[in-house]
């Protein structure tokens, strides 16, 4: 599938953002290490759906942007991206970071969003959880911490070790810090607020995630979104867009039926 | 030129953990030991001044076996009523560590005060596993750095109650009792391993520039941006503004010095400085610019220097009293270091003290022609 790239401007916030497919709009909200990563995950949602693949600013190939202080500010950020691609409504898919930033703008703005679809998302305060502290970990340890199939792994490994593939991850990590080094990985307003969200929404969760634990995270997403289902997948860690990638991309495509336009 | 006694106060052991900092259990930590090793260090510290040392240097680390003073100004107040002539140098408070910063102000107050104005000041933003252990932002640390110093300088020299109202400090009074008695301020120092931001924004205010354990032609390097930014400035540097810290071991003869500085300086580096690799590069803490520059040299971890690469860079000083001569030369003549900080272990506490005994006779008297010069006239405020 052709896979457009552009860069724009959101007001005054430059971009890099893939676009490709037909369909009904579907925004997809990558998490840390996934910028610009168009994987065999998107490639089947374009099947059925026009998928917006933004990079967050200071990731992939969008310059840092450092007025970006709190998690609400990429929730923001996204509304301006709605407002400057002119869709009114979409389909939400967030994954890990993405879907922390989904759920920020769902609380926000819960009816521009056809559907709601978080994939082991984080951002939340779990009762009896603490997520393992990743930014002390070596690649070795978040790759175990991150999948439950390693070679799933490959799929975001970095090209290189040159400079200029270090600072990228450096900046990446730097742009994800800035939001999420303490309150590590949540913001201590957010979960109260998912009960504002009224999209029909889907929670997908991987049955081995060690970062944020199928017990008790996925069942407190489910309880504070009301009427959210649940999926969970059997083979997967923290990542199954990049573990399952089809079963995940028929459970969102099922969830949305996007044959039936809006749901 | 002028001796500082450097003290780190480490926990001395040897363990096969992947970390000495952040991760290292406190089960390691014995506090009958911790009793005897404080004890025994403040007494070095309590000699140097009766041996002639200039002054006597603390600093702030956190959750490691490298250096067990998490409040330097705790050091300081007990050195301020122990002492009578040698500078206080306290290097330095973490400020961006702090939630406020203004007690830092009000210590280092309290500390002048008390000492009869002898207290030195270093700014510093922590090393980088330091925003692991206290859970502080790294993405923070030099705004936070640059605000609180602002702050605290201002505290110090304008009259109060005024307002303060920054990005990450704010409060409707500032007014610290007691004020500093130097004048305007305690003298300021940025210990630091030579980020060029660090280096401009030392220069622009006078405040000594302290090369902490760092390879010789760095330092030759980072003194030379120093002084050529002091002179865009507008002002030539003094020699008090370009300080140095770096481990000596001296012996009567030079195999002696060799084995303490093989096995007592290289502990430092090898066990000391041991760090799980994440705990070098929180995100953020570095500029981009500085991060290439890093990248570009790739410096060799200090956990991985062998003694021979630690001794042909110049990371360590050590040999009998007349090769020590020699070498200090180097900092004296070449690189015209105005202050020498320097720690000594000789293993144990009679051995320490003999070893800065033999440093105070057969050393220091050589690089006295300015005995009578005050090194904190003019600068460093």
């Amino acid at each position: 599938m052709t896979v457009e790239r552009r860069e724009l401007s959101v007001r005054g916030t430059p971009i890099h953002l893939l676009t490709a497919g037909a369909g009904p709009a579907l925004l997809f909200l990558h998490g840390a290490g996934g910028a610009g990563r168009w994987l065999p995950f998107q490639e089947r949602l374009a099947k059925s759906f026009t998928v917006y693949f933004p990079s967050h600013p200071g990731h992939g190939g969008s310059p840092d942007a450092s007025w970006i202080e709190h998690i609400s500010d990429l929730a923001f950020h996204y509304l301006d991206l709605l407002d400057e691609l002119g869709l009114d409504r979409v389909h939400l898919v967030g994954a890990s970071f993405g879907g922390w930033i989904g759920a920020e703008l769902a609380t926000m703005v819960s009816h521009r969003l056809q559907s709601l679809v978080l994939i082991d998302p984080v951002g939340i305060k779990v009762d009896g959880w603490i997520y393992p502290f990743l930014f002390g970990m070596d690649v070795p340890e978040v790759v175990a911490t991150v999948f439950h199939n390693p070679m799933a792994a490959l799929a975001l490994a970095p090209p290189d070790q040159s400079i200029e593939t270090l600072a990228l991850q450096y900046r990446q990590g730097a742009a994800l810090a800035r939001v999420s080094w303490n309150p590590y990985l949540y913001d201590p307003l957010l979960r109260r607020r998912l009960a504002r969200i009224t999209a029909p929404t889907l929670v997908c969760w991987g049955a081995h995630d060690r970062l944020a634990p199928l017990v008790p995270c996925s069942e407190t997403w489910r309880k504070e979104i009301p009427g959210a289902r649940l999926q969970v997948f059997a083979d997967s860690g923290h990542v199954p867009h990049l573990e399952e990638p089809a079963a995940v991309a028929e459970a969102v495509i099922d969830f949305c039926r996007p044959e039936t336009g809006a749901r | 030129m002028k001796f500082y006694y450097f003290h780190l106060m480490p926990y001395v052991m040897d363990h096969d953990e992947p970390s000495s900092w952040v991760t290292l259990s406190n089960r390691y930590y014995d506090p009958k030991v911790g009793q005897q090793l404080y004890n025994q260090y403040l007494d070095q510290l309590e000699y140097a001044e009766k041996l002639g040392w200039d002054g006597l240097c603390v600093n702030e680390h956190h959750q490691n076996c490298y250096g067990t003073m998490p409040s330097p100004n705790v050091m300081a107040a007990m050195l301020a009523r122990r002492t009578s002539r040698a500078k206080l140098a306290i290097l330095g408070n973490g400020l961006p560590l702090r939630e406020n910063p203004l007690r830092i102000a009000e210590e280092i107050a309290m500390l002048d005060v008390v000492s009869g104005g002898r207290v030195i000041s270093g700014f510093v933003r922590g090393i980088s596993a330091e925003y692991f252990s206290t859970a502080m932002n790294p993405t923070h640390s030099r705004e936070r750095f640059y605000e609180a110093a602002e702050l605290i300088l201002r505290a110090w020299t304008e009259e109060g109650p005024f307002p303060f109202d920054g990005k990450y400090y704010r409060y409707p009074y500032v007014n610290p009792w007691p004020r500093p008695l130097q004048k305007p301020h305690p003298p300021v120092w940025c210990p630091s391993q030579g980020s060029s931001e660090t280096v401009e924004w030392a220069a622009k205010r006078r405040f000594p520039y302290l090369m902490v354990f760092t390879p010789i032609k760095r330092i030759a390097q980072i003194y030379g941006e120093y002084r050529e930014a002091c002179e865009r400035y507008g002002y030539t540097a003094s020699r008090y503004q370009l300080t140095v810290n770096v481990p000596i071991a001296v012996a009567p003869t030079d195999a002696k010095a060799r084995e303490l500085a093989q096995k007592h300086v290289m502990w430092v580096f090898n066990v000391g400085l041991r760090m799980h690799p994440p705990f070098w590069r929180p995100p953020g803490y570095l500029t981009e610019a500085s991060l290439r520059r890093l990248l570009a040299t790739s410096p060799k971890l200090p956990s991985e220097l062998t003694f021979e690469e630690a001794d042909r860079e110049g990371y360590l000083v050590y040999g009998s009293p007349a090769t020590v001569r020699d070498k200090l030369r180097v900092f004296s003549d070449e690189l015209r270091a105005g202050i020498l900080c320097s720690g000594m272990s000789g293993g144990s506490r009679e051995e320490t003290l003999e070893m800065m005994e033999l440093f105070a006779r057969e050393v220091m008297p050589h690089f006295r022609e300015d005995a009578h010069v005050d090194e904190t006239a003019g600068v460093g405020r």
